[in-house]
């Protein structure tokens, strides 16, 4: 998978490796801004208040 | 024979540029496995991520917020100083929390207990399912407050270093209500709903009062249990015109 990536990369091992990083921040910022805060409430680690249901 | 023959075959392999031969390829059961390596380093990742989120991110994205809204409030008090009293906005926050044993400065209160309003990293006073009796009215009650114990703020963080007899002082355009520990619950389940009854019969209190309930989740990271908090008004103290805080913060 990583792999495959890596290869499917255009460009030398530089070009690869800034591309690899612009990836990953582009994953970790669709997870921090979307991703997480749609999965925060269905899990149960956040829940403060006492409640009736 | 065959051996030498097979020798030099891999030797010419090994020489060759091309890394990845057609007859040298890993076999299907070996690409499978290294999928599946990779999606659990994956979701390992993942995870981390999610905690790094949780416990620190979300604490960035609540105290820019908070700050900015405890802001507005002071902004909006330092020009309204004429306004008769009982003039409240509720919309933005009705005054700021101060517990010295939490050690976390000032909290904003702001109205409801819902996470749209507690992620901003403010503590919230409760209106469903018992509506909290906010101090300004003067009547007598019970001020539910509910704040997050980790992430989006974390303000309720350090609700078990608050020992017995510290003070809670609520700030107001006003007045500071100075209130003063009774009655620590440090586990209730979260369908406890009394704890928020106008007279918590829980901590201990028969009649009607001025009682300030601090609930939070607990244990720290998890929301298994609620850990609840009860304070009694000692005295209401006027705002100076430096707002001079009472001696209790200071």
């Amino acid at each position: 998978m990583y792999g495959w990536i890596w290869r499917h990369l255009p460009g030398n091992v530089w070009a690869k490796a800034l591309l690899s990083l612009a990836l990953v921040l582009a994953v970790i910022y669709i997870l921090f801004q979307y991703v997480f805060p749609w999965a925060e409430p269905l899990l149960p680690f956040n829940d403060v208040t006492v409640d009736n249901q | 024979m065959a051996a030498t023959a097979d020798d030099t075959e891999e030797h010419t392999d090994a020489s060759d540029s091309n890394p990845a031969p057609p007859g040298r390829r890993p076999g299907r059961i070996a690409t499978a496995v290294s999928v599946f390596g990779e999606l659990l380093i994956t979701a390992g990742l993942l995870l981390a991520l999610f905690v790094v989120y949780s416990l620190w991110w979300t604490n960035v994205i609540a105290d820019r917020k908070a700050d900015k809204q405890a802001h507005q409030v002071r902004d909006h008090w330092a020009h309204s100083t004429d306004a008769g009293p009982g003039a409240l906005d509720t919309k933005d926050g009705i005054g700021f929390l101060h517990v010295p044993s939490m050690r976390n400065g000032e909290v904003l209160v702001e109205k409801g207990t819902g996470t749209d309003v507690l992620n901003d990293g403010v503590a919230g006073y409760y209106t469903d399912p018992v509506k909290a009796a906010l101090p300004m009215t003067g009547k007598t009650g019970n001020f539910t407050l509910a704040a997050h114990r980790d992430g989006h703020g974390a303000k309720f963080h350090n609700i078990d270093k608050v020992r017995m007899g510290d003070p809670i002082v609520f700030e107001t355009r006003d007045d500071w209500y100075v209130y003063k520990v009774y009655s620590i619950l440090p586990e209730t389940s979260k369908y406890n709903v009394k704890v928020l009854s106008q007279v918590p019969k829980e901590s201990g209190k028969k009649r009607p009062g001025h009682y300030i309930t601090l609930t939070t989740c607990t244990p720290v990271y998890t929301s298994e249990y609620r850990y609840v908090v009860w304070g009694e008004l000692v005295r209401v103290e006027k705002v100076d015109s430096k707002r001079t805080p009472p001696r209790e913060l200071r």
